[in-house]
């Protein structure tokens, strides 16, 4: 094993107020997480303790093999890139990069030299005398970002990194972010709100809610296996139905569905949920040869949103809104309009099922 | 594999060098705001009510019984609440012309209505009896009548135009943020110009106007000067204080009066204090400066409006500067520079005199500038290391309270705030009955002086720090522990510099407050130790008119040449942000 890091038991408490509760989790070394939650959920503080800046009120954070709980901020050698940059505006970006190395004392040439291989890593060599307040919010990121690496920390902890910017560079930073963690080879820790962020740049993503994880693991298993209503419902879009299960059947109150697995009890309380690209959508007349029709529901689109690639359609039945997802040319191709009664289609091995208490059946 | 636990136990986190540094430097601050503020207070509180040693209200019997002393009580009402409601709205108006007409000029008219600040109260006392007084220019030349201004109208006259940049920095403020939009969304919907102004302008500024009349009360009711140059007969509670003290040396009595002003300007102090954040509360960061341009008739009376204040600011400057040159207001015009050579004011601190020998031949010329001008460079130096010191000082306090936020951090900001509240006369006497005790070495050196001044001023060095540390995002400093930085290279590196033009400014508002203070250093000069703006109230005293307009001639020129010096070396701060609002 190399230098991981893990936390026991890690929990947080202001007053009566438990930010976060007994968490456990070992990240290896070299490793990209990022901790994925609404904001309140706890993320940002699990980050702040690892760091140093928030005190840890039970449980331990084991970094190589050393409890680091009361270790100074500054000697657990970590760096960190936070949300609104935080870079020095009194200095330029050469010194900002600059600062972590003449801090530790390190000699004028290999500073001079470490700047410059930091400066080239974000393609910014040519701004090296602008001061912060002359460069873009992404610019910025990216300065904050190689000064946080420039003293070559044992992990990097990213607080929200791309909240602040632009959608586009956003998608152009996370890239980046990305290529560098897979060049570098560093132990990082992203924290966001942004689960789609999250599915595309992590090795493995921690679901957090309530000051607690949720769900671990790599990001084809949280969307496709969400342990629980709520990552299913936090992590992508899906469609929810309350019922009472009884064998494969789902009783909905105003309709019944069927779905793949069979339930251990009788009227059982469940709720189903299915992701939009999953529901297929028929008009009506057209040929609808499908196994289960039970599961063939009539509806009428409601609204169209265009989304590039794939086209959302808001669907009524029964008084609710179902969200389908159909690639664009087929959508071109039956010429699909809002008005059109239609009927939908729910395959049953494309249900989730959670029981009541949330954990997946 | 058990992990290592560390050898120490949790509590060394908390005993760190950072830890222990700032604890230091907060009990620093708290020994010196509760011996050099809280407890001169203590000592006149206890003074009022105590008699050989038991409690008693005999000393506020005798005050309330006797009409004439009573009378001052009400005079201080009258005044200040006259005066407060007249300045409110006169700032108002021009704060409205500023931030919502698109008149000409606005940076001029703001900088000559931020004028009276690098003036000694006394300044529009000066210029109104010129103009007004027995012998003034107008009554007695232009319109030859007996009528003059001494008395409660010559005291709101001048009370008003000290107050005025005051309560419009407050109004300016809260004007220019609250948003625009809503004005303009009033008027979408139909509303008319002068109900949008009634239903919308007006409610949204109700905090900052109610602060701004707040803070015009307070300083009114504790101000010295004014009163006691132009007031005559006319006593207030300030002027009845060093009244008791210096003409009665009943110090009993000055103490329980002393309380009595105590009253009404905490609370004029507390509701500004209140209001003033309940205000900045309410301000979006949605507020847009973009303004529609005013209808011509609005413009012009707004710019007519503006130049009427302007000029009457303006007017005490110029008639002071006159008044120190001419030979006899009002009767000969001919210039002269006989006023500017002082009467013998006697000693100077040991520095100047030693630095004058060595520089300058016997003459004269030395004894002028050595012995006749020797208030003018003790206050020099006073203010110069006030600056410094007071500066440094509010900002650490600063930075302590808001970054910091150490245990007992709300003890000391209560302090740190206090001072504002606390009229001069009575610091300056709770001084004299705390301090003045053989033991107490620096009581009668400048030092005191120095302190004295510091601590009456800590207020708005401490707010504005704090204001200007709240914009420093914590990350920044945060970023600099996570690289390697310890406590003392985070502040030297990153906190001070990007603290440096609030700084600065503060430096120039200390300088300014310790050249042209009055009330609270009052007590504390001597015969040995001089100061140039007091020495302003013993010429005037003196009859000696004319020097005391010269005197205030020379102590402007030097504020003036000390702004125009920290705008030249450091390119930043006006006059903006100094004023004594909180």
């Amino acid at each position: 094993m190399g230098r991981d890091l893990k936390l026991e038991n890690l929990t947080k408490r202001y007053g009566r107020l438990t930010a976060v509760d007994h968490v456990n989790l070992e990240i290896h070394e070299g490793e990209f997480i990022c901790f994925l939650g609404p904001s309140g959920c706890g993320k940002t503080t699990v980050l702040r303790m690892i760091t140093g800046f928030e005190t840890v009120t039970e449980g331990k954070i084991i970094f190589d093999g050393r409890v680091i709980n009361d270790l100074l901020p500054k000697k657990r050698e970590f760096g960190i890139v936070f949300q609104s940059y935080a870079l020095f505006p009194n200095m330029t970006v050469e010194e900002n990069i600059a600062f972590g190395l003449k801090m530790r004392k390190m000699p004028k040439k290999v500073i001079a030299e470490r700047v410059d291989v930091m400066l080239d890593l974000i393609g910014l060599s040519g701004w090296r005398k602008l001061y912060p307040a002359q460069l873009s919010g992404g610019q910025q990121q990216r300065v904050a970002l190689v000064r946080a690496l420039a003293p070559d920390p044992q992990v990097l902890l990213l607080d929200e990194p791309l909240s602040a910017l632009d959608a586009k560079i956003r998608l152009r930073l996370r890239a980046e972010i990305k290529r560098l963690q897979q060049e570098l080879k560093k132990t990082m820790i992203h924290v966001t709100h942004d689960q789609e962020e999250a599915l595309s740049i992590a090795d493995r993503v921690v679901v957090m809610e309530g000051g607690q994880f949720r769900q671990v693991g790599r990001p084809i298993e949280i969307y496709k296996n969400p342990s629980c209503r709520f990552v299913a419902d936090f992590v992508g879009t899906s469609n929810f139905f309350e019922g009472r299960r009884t064998d494969d059947i789902v009783d909905l109150g105003k309709r019944k569905i069927k779905i793949a697995q069979n339930g251990s009890g009788i009227n059982e309380a469940v709720s189903l949920s299915i992701r939009p690209e999953h529901v297929e959508v028929f008009k009506k007349g057209e040929p609808s040869a499908v196994d289960e029709p039970l599961n063939l529901v009539p509806g009428r689109i409601e609204v169209v949103v265009f989304q590039g690639a794939a086209v959302r359609l808001l669907i009524e039945i029964d008084g609710d809104e179902i969200i389908a997802d159909i690639n664009e040319k087929e959508f071109e191709q039956r010429s699909l309009k809002r008005g059109n009664e239609i009927f939908l289609y729910f395959p049953p091995e494309a249900f989730l099922v959670f029981a009541e208490g949330e954990g997946k059946t | 594999m058990k992990p290592i636990e560390p050898s120490r136990k949790p509590f060394s986190t908390w005993f760190s060098a950072d830890n222990i540094f700032t604890g230091l430097i907060t009990a620093f601050l708290l020994v010196i705001l509760v011996f050099f503020l809280l407890y001169p207070v203590v000592v006149i509180c206890r003074l009022s009510f105590l008699k050989d040693g038991f409690f008693t209200l005999q000393n506020y019997l005798e005050y309330f019984s006797e009409p004439r002393i009573f009378r001052s009580f009400y005079n201080s009402m009258f005044v200040s609440l006259v005066t407060m409601v007249i300045t409110t709205v006169l700032a108002f108006l021009f704060a409205y012309g500023l931030t919502r007409t698109t008149l000409p000029g606005k940076g001029f008219f703001y900088m000559v209505s931020t004028l009276p600040l690098i003036a000694p109260t006394i300044i529009q006392a000066l210029a109104l009896i010129l103009l007004f007084g027995r012998n003034g220019v107008i009554t007695r030349y232009l319109l030859d009548t007996s009528w003059n201004i001494y008395g409660a109208t010559g005291i709101i006259v001048g009370e008003i135009l000290y107050c005025f940049p005051n309560a419009l920095f407050i109004l300016y403020t809260t004007l220019s943020a609250v948003d625009t939009r809503l004005d303009e969304a009033a008027q979408s919907l139909g509303a008319s110009a002068l109900k949008t102004f009634f239903k919308v302008t007006l409610p949204s500024a109700k905090y900052g106007i109610a602060s701004a009349a707040a803070l015009t009360f307070n300083l009114t009711i504790t101000d010295f000067g004014i009163p006691v140059v132009i007031g005559g007969d006319y006593s207030v509670l300030a002027t009845e204080i060093v009244n008791k003290v210096f003409g009665m040396q009943r110090f009993d009595l000055g103490a329980t009066i002393s309380v009595i002003l105590l009253i009404p300007s905490i609370t004029a102090f507390a509701i500004n204090y209140y209001l003033t954040r309940k205000s900045y509360a309410m301000i979006s960061g949605q507020a847009r400066p973009f303004i529609q341009p005013s209808r011509p008739l609005k413009k012009w009376a707004f710019t007519a409006y503006s130049v009427f204040i302007c000029s009457c600011i303006l007017l005490v400057f110029v008639t002071v500067f006159l008044g120190s040159f001419v030979k006899t207001w009002p009767y000969d015009f001919s210039l002269t520079l006989k006023h500017f050579d002082f009467p013998s004011l006697g000693a100077s601190v040991p520095i100047w005199t030693a630095f004058w020998n060595r520089v300058l031949e016997p003459g004269s010329l030395r004894d002028m500038i050595a012995i006749k001008y020797a208030p003018i460079w003790t206050s020099l130096l006073v203010s110069l290391v006030v600056a410094v010191v007071g500066a440094s000082m509010t900002l650490v306090a600063a930075y302590i309270i808001e970054k910091k936020k150490p245990r007992g951090e709300q003890l000391l900001y209560a302090l740190s705030v206090l001072p504002a509240a606390i009229p001069g006369v009575v610091l300056g006497l709770g001084y004299v009955l705390a301090f003045n005790k053989p033991y107490f070495l620096i009581y009668g050196t400048i030092w005191i002086i120095i302190i004295n001044v510091v601590i009456a001023n800590f207020t708005l060095g401490v707010l504005s720090g704090t204001a200007n540390l709240k914009q420093i995002d914590k990350s920044v400093e945060e970023a600099a522990v996570s690289l390697g930085a310890g406590p003392v290279t985070t502040f030297t590196k990153i906190v001070f510099p990007l603290s440096k033009v609030a700084f600065l400014s503060t430096t120039t508002f200390f300088f300014m407050r310790a050249m042209t203070t009055i009330s609270a250093v009052l007590f504390l000069v001597s015969a040995q130790i001089k100061l140039a703006a007091i020495e302003i109230i013993f010429l005037d005293v003196d009859g000696r008119t004319a020097s005391a307009n010269a005197m205030c001639t020379v102590v402007v020129l030097i504020v003036g040449i000390f702004l125009l010096i920290m705008r030249l070396t450091t390119g930043s701060s006006g006059l903006s942000g100094m004023s004594s609002s909180k």
